[in-house]
């Protein structure tokens, strides 16, 4: 007899039980975002609710203030949110286009050989641990812009400004973009190069028409991620900021704040509502970070429609 | 009546391996020349060499001449990008760009840089009328082709390739991802488009070659066996093989 009963009796509740084990690893890791979020929203609530031990802090005053001094003890988010936001979309702005043409390079125009090797290049970089990229910075970028500033005769912080936090930023989510975009790329169907080709169309027209038209929900997809990066790069934007007391700043070469960095800097050598309302400014950050991840899903939708 | 493409002696290997051997063959135009054989026996390969499409094939080295016009298309004189304007293909899978119907008609001659919206317009229009898609799509040109039925989106390859007003039209196997009834209307439009354009059509249907076809060449392990006019292949075959093939006793 080919269907043995026991057996395929066992099978089943061998399937049940792991039915159950994958279940269980699930509610696991699923939990750990729950453990996660509540924590820091019952820690960074806590300040702006009556019968806080520091002291209660207004929530409005907290969210739209252009001062954040802690030696005052006043903090105010609202500039360093607007810094936040254009550091990062700067910083996209310089990325996009060049780690677009890069992945173009890589999957279409090189030679097989020279674009694995650069693709290799491009994922190692996207491995190199953030807080290298930070000394990077502060040795070579803040140089360069204290370099720059001087020639137009402005004085900088030693370089320390928003134009290197934009230029560091702009490094770090290029390998991030690129290789989502090269994804994207390889993964247009060569059938529709092929119609373009046979059309008359010519390599460039076809892999700038048809190519990134066809690969534009995919691309992005990784500006969503490159910009999520930039929003929550740390340690090497504190690096080079500044951590100005007041804002938003505009000026390329004055110093800024953002919130990691807010959050960040002198973590350790603090207690009290400085050290709680960093909590808070972690939960602006998911904020922010939620509602551009919202915005930018409709924009991508928007712009995929005809696909 | 003129010849459109003379093949002489053309060889074609994919790395070591020959693909193609020594093929002579003349193409009338305003015909319909049928490529029939097996799977592998070459034909697709065939029809890639009238337009040089093989060129994108890594590897893959041809010899031997194709004349067209007087000039043989694989000589170094030759542009390729005007030889794919004046000779159009059309594909197995319909594979409309992921733009809108306008968009898809209009990026042949937008390429060449054609820019006169009025001149676009009427290209579309009467690309659209040839292939009788246009009022079935009239009111949507600016929608996306993706939304269209496979038959509908074969038509628009079609329509998009006639936009480029071609002297030749290759199609390689256009009708094996459709149903019955868009396969019937594709065969009719072939019919009708071969008063204005040569038509190359690889099928695996022997009856749809028989249908459409004016001649018939029967390929088999990269070699032509036999080719002649379409009736006298079918009723008359005069290689054993092809008698063979036609009458379903291999392939």
């Amino acid at each position: 007899m080919l269907i043995d009963k026991k057996r395929v009796k066992r099978n089943k509740s061998l399937d049940k039980f792991f039915h159950g084990f994958f279940m269980a690893m699930a509610i696991l890791s699923a939990s750990f975002i729950v453990i996660i979020v509540l924590f820091v929203f019952t820690k960074g609530i806590s300040p702006f609710l009556p019968g806080y031990e520091y002291g209660q802090v207004n929530l409005f005053d907290f969210l739209t203030g252009s001062t954040y001094r802690q030696d005052q003890g006043v903090y105010g988010v609202g500039f360093i949110i607007i810094n936040t936001l254009v550091c990062s979309f700067l910083a996209l702005l310089i990325s996009f286009p060049i780690s677009i043409l890069t992945a173009l390079f890589i999957a279409k125009v090189a030679p097989k050989k020279l674009g694995n090797t650069m693709q290799s290049i491009v994922e190692l970089l996207a491995s190199v641990p953030s807080v290298v990229y930070g000394v990077f910075a502060s040795g070579v970028i803040t140089v360069g812009v204290r370099m720059i500033a001087e020639s137009l005769g402005i004085s900088t912080f030693g370089g320390s400004s928003m134009l290197a936090v934009i230029i560091l930023l702009a490094i770090m989510i290029f390998p991030t973009l690129t290789s989502m975009a090269t994804t994207a790329i390889r993964a247009v169907d060569k059938d529709l190069e092929q119609a373009s080709l046979a059309l008359g169309a010519t390599k460039t027209q076809t892999n700038f028409k048809i190519v990134l038209t066809a690969a534009k929900s995919g691309i992005f997809a990784g500006a969503i991620l490159g910009l999520g990066r930039a929003f929550g790069e740390a340690t090497a934007v504190a690096m080079v900021a500044g951590n100005k007391l007041f804002g938003p700043t505009f000026n390329p070469f004055d110093i800024t704040r953002t919130l990691t960095s807010t959050m960040l800097v002198g973590l350790k050598e603090t207690t009290g509502l400085d050290y709680d309302i960093r909590f808070s400014v972690g939960l602006v950050l998911i904020a922010v970070i939620f509602f551009s991840n919202f915005i930018l899903n409709m924009v991508k939708k928007r712009i995929g429609r005809n696909l | 009546m003129k010849t459109c493409f003379s093949i002489k002696n053309l060889n074609l290997y994919y790395g070591e391996k020959q693909a193609l051997k020594n093929i002579n063959m003349e193409i009338l135009e305003n015909n319909v020349t049928a490529f029939i054989g097996p799977s592998g026996c070459g034909k697709s390969t065939f029809i890639r060499c009238l337009n040089r499409m093989n060129d994108l094939i890594e590897d893959c080295k041809v010899e031997g001449e194709v004349i067209k016009d007087g000039q043989n298309i694989y000589s170094s004189k030759q542009d390729i990008v005007d030889l794919r304007t004046r000779v159009g293909m059309v594909f197995q899978k319909p594979n409309p760009f992921p733009m809108s119907i306008y968009d898809n008609i209009a990026y042949g001659p937008r390429c060449q840089g054609l820019k006169d919206r009025k001149k676009l317009d009427e290209i579309v229009i009467t690309s659209l009328k040839q292939v009788a898609l246009y009022d079935e799509v009239a009111d949507r040109l600016h929608e996306s082709a993706m939304g269209l039925s496979g038959g509908q989106q074969q038509r628009l390859c079609i329509a998009r390739c006639i936009a480029m007003s071609p002297e030749v039209i290759l199609m390689d196997e256009p009708t094996s991802a459709l149903d019955p009834i868009s396969t019937s209307k594709i065969e009719d439009l072939v019919l009708e488009l071969k008063k204005d354009y040569t038509i190359v059509i690889v099928t695996h249907n022997m009856q749809q070659a028989a249908r459409i076809s004016d001649y018939t060449a029967f390929f088999l392990l990269g070699e032509v066996i036999e080719m002649d006019k379409t009736d006298k292949i079918f009723s008359t075959p005069s290689d054993k093989r092809t008698e063979n093939y036609i009458t379903g006793r291999f392939g």
